[in-house]
């Protein structure tokens, strides 16, 4: 053991090494890492205190105003539970949810396949920027864009005019305010998401596309067999992430495009909260809200790890 | 001498000193944060009287208008209990008071400190000041901010609900008198089949029926006042009975005739389909766009589309507001309640803006000083400078009559001008005089520009004055019965609901998605539609009724100081 000499030490299996051997020895890692860690543990785990919320009874005013709030058990979830209208927001979520998933990664997938194969590299920047844009506006402005689009005698309607179709009460009838939601949410984020994708493909090697040049493959062979197995670590991962975040179907754009008519599809959980929770300052019900949203997500996030792993595919954790 | 004379210098010196201290203690210049419960403009900076404001009572005001939801945004600073100085609430102003961040006024108002207060309130404290049964102790958390008006009440033009029409509608028909809803319908439909288009070519709009969030009395509300009764909010009380019965209308057989009417009009084309899904601010641009022939509702909702329609002069596009009730054979004898009759009610009297206006919130430094400048604002001298502005520069005086140039009324209304020129946010939510002037030179004038007769109708544009004419009248007030008595329990619509919230969401919410559905139902679908919704809100109804019976009586026993 003794005869070991300096320049033979790195041989030493670092899994022999403890953790806080090997944390001291990436001591400048360690340190780049502390603000992230500290942001997780003041935003993440910090509020968690909060969820004790769910237990107490917030559904007294006067008494809340005197710091008076009751251990109630589970009730609020009991409450939450028995409401129909807390149940449709679950479905509302999730389908919502689904419908962005699949129409956001298709088209994001489908955008940056196309704007790769663009050699003309002012159209590729025009088209990008573009697509970009709606990102940075606020959702109030594309709702009110979407309030006028889609009225009774809007663009859309008249269009259908032309080609003569009956106008369509597009915002006025619950069946279409989910695809509604899809199709506001591709426009508005299509550009935004195409842009991890595109900085994967341009990390794909080049020389890959030359082999199957050389093997005869076609532009769309060349897609089907390069491009898109060269993405798939980066689709797995985002879809993994994504489907964490299943339980947020937004907010803001089924409260501003959502109306009495439509309550029926547009209220999301978070929309019930609202109502019934944070606007009647019932934190009990609101955080009793928030905490099952969190669970699903974990147990979806945690699923969704499991079969990846299982296929073999790359995993978050 | 000397030693007397040094002696008095050094006094003189010693109080010199003193004064600036003693003016400090209570003129030193501060800075208020003042949350506006409402969308509004920033004050520019050179505004004169904030200016005035400022040298007065050495007070800077840092506003903060709303800016989206109201009960979210004062959920939101409840909950993280960041108040400002002055609060004022809104039309959600109760939250605000339940959730303790304001201080009881009754601290500091009272007749011997604060006569001006004291002496406004004191006409209707049995309604202001109320007992905490909690606390134990008398409490008053906001002064009302309207409706604490001196001598006759005024009644120029209805301010409140009605049915509106436009006047183009009425002076087409060679101004008929309109009293019933079919009346109503019937001469909208003739005006939309003579012109399908106003001289632009855009089509005209019928009747609006505006749903957004609360603005959803403009859905809900209009059956009592059909029934012959002012605002009481959702529910109709029977006052000639002891008992006051109180009950929800909407689920009610005499409620039904309307939205009937309402699915014949939707059928028609008179009612688009749009209405129900349009956002206040479209509904607004709507309206200022002068297409819209009429709706229910309350005439400071939309305030700012009559402003835009006499900015842009189209003087035959403003509305008039009409007092409609049902007609006899409207709804069947066995649907009306016990011993009703139908009388028209639109205007109810003068009534305090209960729980409206600022309050002082518990973080707030400075009680004393935003106490003594509300005094102040209610002297004689301050309640002319925030009423009427400057004399000379906004106003004049002859033969003891305040008069105002036609610019100058037109300024009053002019959002730009009060910019620079109207503390406008402080007289909306502090204490003010209003109604007449009762002592002094200027006696029997009116303490607001728009109340001044000469204003109302020598400042009236040539098109109204004209359209008055025809109908013989000499206000617009006129279209309406004169008011009726306040009821000893105020308006219903102020009973805080925070005890039975989630039952009254319910209720909204039932409304808000079935409502529409009704009102839209495909023919011979009516009365299925009319009755799964009746059935949908009955068990809301039931407990909302029966909270508000009883807190209608607590008031009417409190009142009468039982």
């Amino acid at each position: 053991m003794t005869n070991y000499t300096q320049g033979t030490a790195r041989y030493v299996s670092p899994k022999k090494k403890g953790f806080f051997q090997k944390l001291a020895s990436q001591w400048q890692l360690a340190l780049m890492s502390v603000p992230i860690f500290l942001y997780v543990l003041l935003f993440n785990y910090f509020p968690m205190w909060g969820w004790r919320n769910a237990f107490l009874d917030y559904s007294s005013k006067k008494l809340v105003a005197r710091g008076i709030t009751p251990y109630i058990g589970f009730d609020n979830f009991k409450w939450l539970f028995s409401r129909q209208d807390f149940l449709l927001s679950i479905r509302n979520t999730l389908a919502m949810s689904l419908i962005n998933l699949v129409f956001g990664t298709v088209s994001a997938i489908v955008l940056a396949v196309l704007l790769n194969e663009v050699r003309q590299k002012m159209f590729k920047r025009t088209v990008q920027t573009i697509t970009y844009l709606p990102h940075f506006l606020s959702m109030v402005i594309i709702v009110a864009m979407a309030q006028n689009i889609f009225a009774s005698n809007g663009p859309v309607n008249d269009l259908l005019g032309l080609l003569g179709i009956q106008p369509v009460f597009w915002l006025g009838e619950g069946k279409h305010f989910w695809w509604l939601v899809g199709i506001i949410n591709v426009w508005k984020e299509v550009g935004w998401g195409t842009i991890i994708y595109i900085s994967a493909m341009t990390a794909i090697d080049p020389a890959l596309y030359e082999a199957a040049s050389i093997d005869g493959a076609g532009r769309f062979q060349k897609i089907l067999h390069v491009t898109l197995p060269g993405i798939k670590s980066t689709f797995v991962i985002l879809l993994i992430m994504n489907i964490g975040h299943l339980m947020e179907a937004g907010f803001e754009i089924q409260y501003l495009l959502g109306n009495g008519l439509t309550a029926e599809f547009s209220r999301t959980i978070d929309v019930f909260v609202l109502e019934y929770g944070t606007s009647q300052m019932d934190f009990g019900v609101a955080t009793a809200a928030g905490i099952f949203k969190s669970v699903v997500a974990i147990i979806l996030l945690l699923g969704a790890n499991f079969i990846s792993r299982r296929l073999g595919e790359d995993t978050l954790v | 001498m000397r030693k007397l004379l040094s002696v008095l210098l050094a006094l003189c010196l010693l109080g010199s000193l003193l004064v600036p201290f003693a003016v400090a203690e209570d003129q030193e210049p501060i800075t208020l944060t003042y949350f506006y419960g409402a969308p509004g403009d920033q004050p520019n900076p050179d505004n004169k009287i904030y200016k005035m404001i400022e040298d007065e009572f050495g007070i800077k005001f840092e506003f903060e208008f709303l800016a989206g939801d109201l009960d979210e945004t004062l959920g939101l600073k409840l909950q993280d209990e960041v108040y400002p100085d002055l609060f004022d609430g809104g039309n959600s102003a109760e939250t605000l008071i339940d959730a303790g961040a304001l201080i009881n006024l009754l601290d500091y108002v009272n007749p011997e400190d604060t006569p001006n207060l004291w002496a406004h309130i004191e006409p209707e404290k049995n309604r202001i000041i109320t007992h905490d049964d909690e606390l134990d102790e008398d409490v008053m958390y906001i002064i009302p901010n309207y409706g604490l008006g001196e001598g006759e009440q005024i009644v120029n033009s209805v301010g409140g609900p009605a049915f509106f029409i436009q006047k183009q509608v009425l002076a087409w028909d060679n101004y008929p008198t309109i009293k019933t809803l079919d009346e109503y319908f019937d001469l909208i439909e003739r005006f939309i089949a003579a012109n399908p288009t106003n001289p632009d070519g855009v089509p005209y709009v019928g009747f609006d029926i505006l749903t957004e969030d609360w603005r959803r009395f403009c859905m809900i509300n209009p059956v009592q006042h059909l029934m012959g009764r002012p605002n009481d909010g959702e529910v109709l009380v029977d006052v000639n009975k002891d008992d006051y019965p109180t009950e929800t209308f909407i689920n009610q057989p005499y409620a039904k005739p309307y939205y009937k009417k309402l699915n014949e009009e939707f059928h028609k084309g008179i009612i688009s389909p749009d209405t129900f899904v349009m956002s206040y601010d479209q509904y607004i641009a709507q309206l200022s766009s002068g297409i819209v022939l009429g709706m229910f509702d309350q005439a400071w909702d939309f305030g700012d589309a009559t402003n835009a329609l006499l900015t842009d002069k189209k003087y035959e596009n403003t509305y008039v507001a009409l007092g409609l009730v049902y007609d006899e054979d409207d709804v069947p004898a066995e649907d009306m309640p016990e011993g009703w009759t139908i009388e028209e009610h639109y205007v109810n009297g003068s009534l305090p803006n209960l729980d409206r206006g600022a309050g002082i919130s518990v973080t707030c430094k400075y009680p004393e000083r935003i106490i003594a400048m509300w005094e102040k604002l209610l002297s004689p001298e301050w309640a002319m400078i925030m009423n009427w502005g400057i004399e000379g520069e906004d106003y004049s005086i002859e033969d003891g009559r305040l008069t105002m140039t036609p610019e100058q009324f037109a300024n009053t209304t002019d959002m730009e001008w009060r910019k620079s020129n109207r503390a406008y946010a402080i007289w909306d939510s502090s204490p003010k005089r209003q109604g007449y002037i009762m002592e002094g030179d200027l006696a029997g004038n009116c303490w607001e520009p728009g109340n001044q007769p000469e204003n109302v109708f020598g400042l009236m544009n040539d098109y109204d004055k004209d359209f008055l004419s025809h109908y013989g009248f000499s206000k617009f007030g006129d279209f309406v019965n004169p008011p009726i008595e306040l009821a000893p329990y105020g308006e219903a619509w102020q009973i805080n609901k925070d005890p039975i919230n989630k039952d009254y969401q319910d209720f909204l919410n039932i409304q808000d998605t079935q409502l529409p559905q009704v009102i839209m139902a495909p023919e011979g679908e009516f009365d299925a539609k009319w009755d799964a919704f009746v059935e949908a809100i009955n068990p809301s109804c039931e407990v909302y009724s029966n909270f508000m019976h009883e807190e209608i009586l607590k008031l009417v026993a409190a009142y009468y100081g039982e």
